[in-house]
């Protein structure tokens, strides 16, 4: 059942048409919305709270009309900017306690859940320090905590990996995951494909405003009909001799130690393993290679070009 | 006996209540931005400045009262250092607390861009000015409502007999909340819609007070330079545009029925029903300005 179905939404601003005639059935559980910078991601963020009216369109939020009542929309949902938008000398729980109470809680159940959410969050330490002190890392988790401390149905998260350290991102993409099994369903904004890849089953891709995929992310990522083979850096020379006498296709070589192999049948995996074998190489991997989502992207179809300017009367 | 410990991931656990709705979340926001005006959960700092400004606007009250005691048993027994009409808005304190306080409402919420977050909660423009202007409202009819109590409670106890000072004072009883009310929404309204036009507090705080001062310098001067001097010169309309002075006409008319007789305004034909009508052309004016500002936020 769908959380989100969007009709002909279309959104234009001056000179730009943010949403071209998009039609949508967002599923429950961890939807990406991908896209580069200007596809259209945050506009449709702001036309599913009911901040912005579509030009033509129509978009229901479980069910209802955003049009209609995007106050009972609001209540609903949970938001997470891309930007900075907390308020720098409110320390972190007092934050998260505002906005639960403006979501709806009453005043002790908003500190109450402030206090469970920033823990959750793994900022339980730091509760009572100044927003304005935080690092770019703990301003992204207060912003989660304040988007999921009155209970929404679902989030809407815009990058929330961005400006973030590797380990800062491992961490926020967990807790993204596990949003979904606190029955929270989540759209998540990015325009990292590989964090979509992660975290989500379900992909919507936008491209200059225009509906690109929307789609399971299993159905995305296909076989290739290609393996990898991790075997180190140093005995890729070797095994590709040894692959490519055995009648194999190499279909890639990289540094990094690995190769891509075409395969049809599975005499030629034991191909693989035996020429692995023969030449006593550690194998670190034997992996079919799917298509990634930078694949879908990168070979999506292109964007109509703009009507041409009326020529001047002469 | 278990000697280990253990630890637990207490995950996430859904709210089982009722979520309150709009006026849930308005009435939330309002309590917010008052907990703000007044400092509580705040740094020390902030809490100092809001009951300095409550004990400056509660010291002629405290000097009345002690001076009505100490003169009981005498002839000057009747002198009154201020009254309660006099008492409405008499403070510069309420307009510094307004010029301090408004742009700390408003200006942080547009400057570091919270308004994305207020704005995605079930609230709309319109709430967003209510809750605001409400708590500018309440703190600037307490600090001018509080120091009137202060007052009345006073004068009873230190006359001669507290029920025949509360039989003789019947009328204030509704004119100072009417006009400290008319007092409160003038400044409310004025403080906040002026911090709404800037994201920075200072220049937000002193905008509100070179408005204030250049309008009763500039009808000071037209107002003197127009009329003549002594008592029964009549005033000029000019000194309508004295925005100051606007609720304080108003209040004039609450308690006596018609402008004071040392008014600038006093002998100026309809003085009273003009002056009523400039006081709701700023209120009018800056509510507008708030429903455009915050409308256009929303969407």
């Amino acid at each position: 059942m769908s959380i989100v179905q969007a009709r002909g939404l279309t959104k234009r601003y001056p000179g730009v048409t943010a949403l071209d005639n998009v039609d949508l059935d967002l599923p429950a559980g961890r939807v990406g919305l991908v896209g580069a910078n200007g596809a259209g991601k945050t506009t449709l963020f702001r036309l599913l709270l009911g901040l912005s009216r579509p030009d033509a369109g129509t978009i229901d939020v479980f069910g209802i009309p955003v049009a209609d009542d995007p106050i009972a929309v609001r209540s609903r949902i949970g938001y997470m900017p891309e930007h900075d938008c907390l308020p720098l000398d409110q320390t972190a729980a007092d934050v998260v306690a505002t906005f639960g109470e403006l979501g709806g809680l009453p005043v002790r159940a908003a500190r109450q859940r402030a206090s469970e959410v920033l823990d959750l969050v793994g900022l339980d330490e730091a509760r009572f320090r100044p927003v304005g002190g935080f690092s770019t890392g703990m301003r992204q988790r207060t912003k989660l905590a304040q988007a999921i401390v009155a209970d929404p149905k679902l989030v809407l998260l815009d990058e929330p990996t961005a400006g973030l350290d590797p380990s800062g991102r491992e961490e926020m993409l967990a807790l993204v995951a596990r949003l979904a099994t606190f029955g929270i369903a989540v759209v998540l904004a990015t325009h990292l494909l590989d964090d979509v890849a992660r975290v989500c089953d379900h992909v919507v891709m936008l491209d200059a405003g225009r509906l690109v995929t929307d789609a399971p992310t299993t159905s995305l990522l296909k076989q290739t009909g290609a393996v990898t083979v991790d075997v180190g850096p140093a005995a890729v020379p070797a095994l590709t001799v040894a692959l490519t006498a055995r009648g194999l296709l190499v279909a890639t070589a990289d540094l990094g130690g690995s190769l891509e192999v075409t395969v049809s049948t599975d005499a030629d995996l034991d191909a693989i393993r035996d020429v692995v074998a023969d030449l006593g190489l550690p194998l670190h991997r034997l992996t079919n290679r799917l298509t990634s989502l930078d694949d879908v992207f990168v070979h999506r179809p292109p964007a109509p070009l703009p009507p041409a300017a009326p020529a001047e009367a002469s | 006996m278990s000697t280990g410990g253990a630890v637990y991931d207490r995950g996430y656990r859904p709210y089982d209540g009722i979520l309150g709705g709009r006026r849930a979340s308005a009435t939330a926001l309002y309590r917010t931005s008052l907990r703000r005006a007044i400092g509580l959960r705040r740094p020390w700092r902030q809490k100092v400045m809001p009951f300095v400004l409550l004990a400056i606007a509660v010291v002629p009250a405290v000097v009345n009262v002690g001076v009505g005691y100490l003169t009981r048993d005498t002839p000057a027994r009747d002198f009154s250092f201020i009254t309660y009409r006099e008492y409405v808005g008499v403070s510069s304190a309420l307009l510094l607390f307004v010029a301090l306080v408004a742009p700390d409402l408003m200006c942080p919420d547009r400057r570091q861009r919270v308004l994305s977050l207020i704005f995605a909660r079930p609230l709309t423009g319109v709430d967003y000015v209510l809750a605001k202007v409400g708590a500018i409202f309440t703190c600037v009819f307490a600090f001018s409502f509080l120091p009137q109590v202060v007052l009345y409670v006073g004068q009873m106890l230190v006359s001669d007999g507290a029920l025949d000072y509360l039989r003789h004072n019947t009328a204030v009883l509704w004119q100072v909340p009417v006009a400290v009310a008319l007092l409160a929404l003038f400044y409310a309204v004025l403080g906040v819609a002026v911090a709404s036009l800037s994201g920075r507090r200072i220049v937000a705080g002193a905008t509100l007070l070179g408005i204030t001062l250049v309008s009763s310098s500039v009808s000071a001067i037209i107002v003197e330079s127009s009329r003549g001097h002594g008592p029964d010169v009549p005033g000029h309309p000019a000194a309508l545009l004295n925005i100051l002075a606007l609720p304080l006409y108003v209040r004039d008319l609450v308690f006596l029925g018609h402008l004071g007789d040392r008014s600038p305004l006093s002998g100026v034909t309809g003085g009273g029903a003009l002056a009523v009508a400039c006081y709701l052309a700023v209120v009018g004016a800056g509510i507008a300005v708030l429903l455009v500002r915050y409308r256009s936020a929303e969407l």
